[in-house]
């Protein structure tokens, strides 16, 4: 994986330069946000599973989804859907510390689709639900950091769909 | 790899989210961005005025050398090397961790000189005298950030 900082330098190096001045630039604006991280890393992991709970409270419980036939039916198939769920946002947290979308290309969605689309497991629903913990997230750490959040999630949606 | 992704990869490792610890850590290090920043451009300006006074300082203790052996291509290699060298630690200063150096720069050094028939002796000296330089066109505080990765550097070659 890479982060803000190991990015530039990849890119820097594979012409033998030192970092240009907007790459300092990108990187002076990266160093000032290490609070705003730290303290949205902090309260998403203090609440990660109310996170989830309400997010599949807002997209999928009282759809078709969870009724017989659907594909969320059976506790067993409910219970790896919140898996799922745990580890968009895990990730999710990981790639804002990072400031970077590489850890979720490389953990979470190189497959993902595929894996998604031979268990029937529904795209829509998932992007769906995706969104939700995105509009909750947003919710319990404020504007700002909601919408660096919200960079990670909507990659994983786009790498879904 | 830096600091924040050791950091990442770490928490990951036990599926767990980063620690209060580790996010600490994490906050005081982006919080020291400024004086990074600040070392790796002045060593990027200096670049060339440390490889030129490093040179004269190397040939001086080590007259018996490739690179002062008066083929031009020798010399220019050399110093050359000696200018990645200072790049890569500018690298590490910006990532606070040696890794951007051991992927790039010390996997692997000595069996690459070796092989070129250098005398690794003499690239011991020759990054002692670009460390000395270094740490010249630096302020003490920020001195004492960079000299530990000129110590890796020559650590990995003997």
């Amino acid at each position: 994986m890479q982060d803000a900082i190991t990015s530039l330098i990849n890119t820097s190096d594979v012409q033998g330069r030192y970092l240009d001045d907007s790459g300092l630039e990108r990187l002076t604006a990266y160093f000032h946000s290490g609070e705003l991280r730290a303290r949205s890393a902090l309260s998403i992991s203090a609440n990660a599973n109310t996170l989830v709970t309400q997010a599949v409270a807002k997209s999928l419980m009282y759809t078709d989804i969870t009724a017989p036939g659907g594909n969320m039916y059976t506790c067993r198939r409910y219970a790896a859907c919140i898996r799922d769920m745990d580890y968009f946002l895990r990730y999710a947290t990981y790639a804002m510390l990072a400031g970077d979308v590489s850890i979720l290309d490389e953990r979470i969605l190189n497959g993902l689709r595929e894996t998604y689309n031979s268990l029937g497991v529904p795209i829509s629903a998932t992007i769906r639900a995706v969104q939700s913990l995105k509009e909750v997230t947003a919710d319990l750490v404020g504007a700002d950091a909601g919408k660096e959040m919200g960079r990670y999630f909507d990659h994983i949606c786009a790498g879904l769909s | 790899m830096s600091l924040v992704t050791e950091l990442i990869l770490n928490a990951d490792s036990e599926s767990r989210y980063p620690a209060p610890k580790e996010l600490r850590i994490f906050q005081d290090f982006l919080k020291s961005g400024e004086q990074r920043i600040r070392i790796a451009s002045v060593l990027a300006q200096n670049e060339q005025n440390i490889v030129q006074t490093a040179s004269a300082r190397f040939w001086e203790r080590c007259p018996v050398t490739p690179s002062n052996s008066g083929n031009p291509r020798k010399t220019a290699s050399c110093q050359r090397d000696q200018g990645w060298y200072v790049r890569l630690v500018a690298y590490c200063i910006l990532a606070g961790s040696e890794q951007p150096l051991v992927e790039i720069g010390t996997l692997g050094i000595k069996e690459m000189y070796t092989s070129l028939e250098i005398p690794l002796r003499n690239i011991v000296e020759c990054m002692k005298c670009v460390k000395e330089e270094s740490i010249a066109v630096l302020a003490p505080e920020d001195a004492i950030e960079v000299a530990p990765y000129f110590d890796y550097i020559i650590r990995a070659l003997s």
